[in-house]
């Protein structure tokens, strides 16, 4: 009797059962909110990313593709989001990332129709250095993709953008700075084929 | 009590009878003190802060008087919370700060210097115990942690004021400039050290003239200029043959940023680098290899801060390997054999 | 049990005498990783303070028909249910805040101030002892955290809890914000507390 493991064991199966019920219920009735939670952080971002910032409360309907690309024999995917107002279509907002200087750096890319202008950059996740890397979250900094045009690839320089296609560096963070701008021309260069006559 | 004084006289009794031995190292030259050799270092650094007052003016004199006053304060004050005598007469506190001053942009705000002095007497020496206890050179602890709480007006940036007077300052570090524009300094320059940089790192000249006054004096130990300088020129040719086109030469590496004021000046502090010649080199070969190392592949342009902090910590176990062997003592292995 | 500590003593004993942070050394990993702002070391606090007291009141109630053999077993199903309840709360209410602490919350399931405090108080004394234990343990990692989490703060961002509270013109000093600040004002700030108590053990000895 004393050696019967099960026996010996009955509070921790028990005590098992028991929490893993409760668990379930917790799960239950918290997972939509945080399924919720997990579309909105992209979502709510979308009409500001396609109108600009002056309008980002006006109503937009989105649907939400994963867009697969053939890429050095790879497939990458995207989630694109199209943005469609009073039944036209208003744009793109491409979730995309790619390494920066800390780890990765999760962006998204706001783009007319047509893909052929930038409408809006936003950073979801990255992890660079603070106070320095960290940076390019900032919304002025941001705010120089915007009316970008697609059809050159975009620039970092440090010595004050002149050109068109040209990025000003973060003071100090030149890598971070780089990282940002070769993940959003790798985006459009992978997508521009595939979404530009989609309309 | 009784007992007591007794076994003491005894004791007093054999001591007299005992031959006194001091320990190792036994010094002949009663002048060879920590005071001598601060005072060594203060002059041999006269050519070097000479051209840093030169090229630099005003620029230098503010940091290096910012930066020795408060590491004279940080010292005094840091030894009397630990109660002990304050030894602000032995130099050290005073090279550290000199040494600290020179490897700061001049460009640098107030209270960088301030800080990096403080956290360089308090964190890099009194924490661990004073002069002669701490692992890792003073000067540099301090530089370092600046180096990244203030990466604005440490890193490249940092070295450059376009509003300036002073015509060095108005343009990017040599090394800054080879890296992210593809411009050469011509060697002239990086020689007599009419550039823009550290204070103290800019004349290559100097740095020489210096430290060849320390090895002479024997306050620095030549085997570890010798194996920095030997590390960067190997290391330096092998890149010149895997990336050949470039005209960023061995000479470049050599003479250019702050690695002649590092190999003379910050690694052959006698606390932090190992005991043994064989060590020394070896301590210096692996300063300029990691130099060279971060040099060519890493954010940085510079390395040599990083490289001597890194080689200061391995600095124990060099002693560990290096163990001079005494004078007749037979191998381990021999002796079990016979 | 007469010389076993009343509530009112598991409390006080937990907020600075027996101070996880600074007189335990426990809970480092927290005490290290999130306390780069004030907020963040206060969610990680109140998670800390839901899983312990729950986790004591638990082993507590059930602390006489425990096997000797089986009891970390047992702590630890509790502790990682607790933990887990925490996680998703914190997904579903706070996300911005359950993304920036990342690992670290699930991570509280190995805590040792947990583990500490079931395997001191809790197995052996009341629910009253173990939930008055528990609040004092948490006020005292709070006060951890939130001291290392408010130096860090403020040296390094120039603000307290998201507001500024230094003039603009202060140079942030970005180290304390990176990983080895938090090494930095942990080592001192624990030397400030050994130099203080061992003061006034000077003055007790005296006395």
């Amino acid at each position: 009797m004393k050696n019967n493991y099960i026996l010996q064991a009955w509070l921790v199966l028990l005590l098992a059962v028991f929490y893993g019920g409760s668990l379930a219920g917790v799960q239950l009735s918290l997972s939509p909110k945080i399924n919720e939670n997990k579309i909105n952080e992209t979502r709510q971002r979308v009409p500001a990313l396609v109108l600009g910032k002056d309008r980002a409360n006006e109503p937009v309907e989105i649907e939400s593709e994963n867009i697969a690309v053939e890429k050095n024999g790879r497939k990458v995917f995207y989630n694109v989001f199209k943005a469609v107002q009073d039944g036209k279509q208003a744009g793109w907002v491409i979730k995309t990332s790619g390494q920066g200087y800390g780890d990765k750096i999760e962006l998204l890319l706001g783009v007319s129709p047509d893909m052929s202008i930038i409408t809006g950059l936003f950073v979801l996740d990255q992890k660079e250095t603070p106070g320095l890397g960290n940076r390019i979250a900032d919304p002025a900094w941001r705010q120089q993709f915007v009316h970008k045009k697609t059809d050159k690839k975009l620039v970092v320089v440090k010595t004050g953008a002149k050109a068109p296609n040209e990025i000003d560096a973060i003071t100090g963070a030149t890598i971070s700075s780089r990282s940002v701008c070769a993940i959003v021309n790798n985006t459009l260069s992978d997508l521009k084929p595939k979404l530009a006559g989609v309309n | 009590m009784n007992e007591h004084a007794e076994k003491k006289e005894k004791q007093g009794a054999a001591d007299a009878l005992r031959l006194q031995v001091a320990s190792s190292p036994h010094l002949s030259n009663a002048s060879f003190t920590t005071r001598r050799m601060m005072l060594d270092v203060l002059i041999a650094l006269l050519p070097v802060i000479g051209m840093a007052l030169y090229v630099f003016g005003m620029f230098a004199v503010k940091q290096i008087l910012i930066c020795l006053v408060s590491c004279l304060v940080a010292e005094a004050l840091f030894t009397k919370m630990r109660k002990r005598p304050i030894p602000l007469d032995d130099g050290s506190a005073t090279v550290t700060g000199v040494i600290l001053a020179l490897s700061l942009p001049g460009p640098a705000p107030w209270y960088v210097g301030v800080i990096a002095s403080f956290v360089a007497i308090g964190i890099g020496k009194v924490l661990f115990g004073g002069l002669g206890m701490n692992i890792f050179n003073p000067a540099m602890v301090g530089r370092a942690f600046v180096m990244i709480a203030f990466a604005g007006s440490m890193a490249a940036a940092g070295y450059v004021d376009a509003t300036s007077t002073v015509d060095a300052v108005t343009k990017a570090t040599p090394l800054t400039l080879f890296q992210q524009a593809g411009v050469i300094t011509p060697l002239k320059d990086l020689f007599l050290g009419t550039t823009n940089g550290s204070l103290g790192e800019v004349s290559a000249l100097a740095c020489i003239a210096g430290g060849l006054y320390l090895c002479i004096r024997r306050t620095a130990s030549w085997e570890i200029p010798a194996g920095v300088i030997t590390a960067v020129v190997v290391c330096g040719i092998l890149a010149g043959i895997s990336g050949p086109g470039t005209e960023w030469t061995v000479l470049h590496h050599l003479f250019g940023g702050a690695l002649l004021f590092g190999a003379f000046f910050i690694a052959t502090d006698p606390v932090t680098s190992p005991l043994a010649p064989k060590g020394k080199f070896i301590f210096g070969l692996g300063v300029g290899a990691i130099v060279m190392l971060l040099r060519l592949f890493s954010g940085y342009p510079e390395g040599v801060m990083f490289a001597v902090l890194l080689m200061n910590a391995i600095t124990p176990l060099i002693n560990r390997w290096m163990i001079p062997k005494p004078f007749g003592a037979v191998k381990e292995e021999t002796k079990k054999a016979s | 049990m007469s010389n076993e500590p009343t509530p009112l003593e598991r409390f006080i004993q937990g907020i600075i005498p027996e101070n996880p942070t600074y007189r335990q050394m426990l809970g480092l990993c927290p005490t290290l990783a999130v306390t780069g702002n004030l907020k963040s070391a206060m969610t990680m606090a109140g998670a800390v303070l839901f899983v312990l007291f729950c986790a004591n009141v638990i082993v507590s109630l059930i602390r006489n028909i425990l096997k000797p053999h089986l009891r970390i077993v047992i702590f630890t199903l509790t502790i990682a249910t607790f933990v887990t309840i925490v996680d998703r709360f914190l997904a579903a209410y706070m996300y911005s805040m359950s993304k920036a602490l990342g690992p670290y919350i699930p991570l509280i399931i190995v805590n040792c101030i947990i583990i500490c405090r079931c395997e001191v108080c809790a197995s052996k004394q009341s629910v009253i002892h173990a939930g008055a234990d528990a609040i004092g343990q948490s006020i005292g990692f709070a006060l951890g955290l939130g001291s290392i989490a408010a130096v860090r703060e403020i040296l390094g961002a120039g603000s307290l809890l998201g507001f500024h509270v230094l003039p603009s013109c202060w140079p942030n000093w970005v180290i304390m914000a990176l990983p080895p600040g938090a090494f930095f004002t942990f080592g001192l700030l624990m030397g400030t507390v050994n130099w203080f108590v061992s003061k006034k053990e000077k003055k007790q000895n005296n006395a």
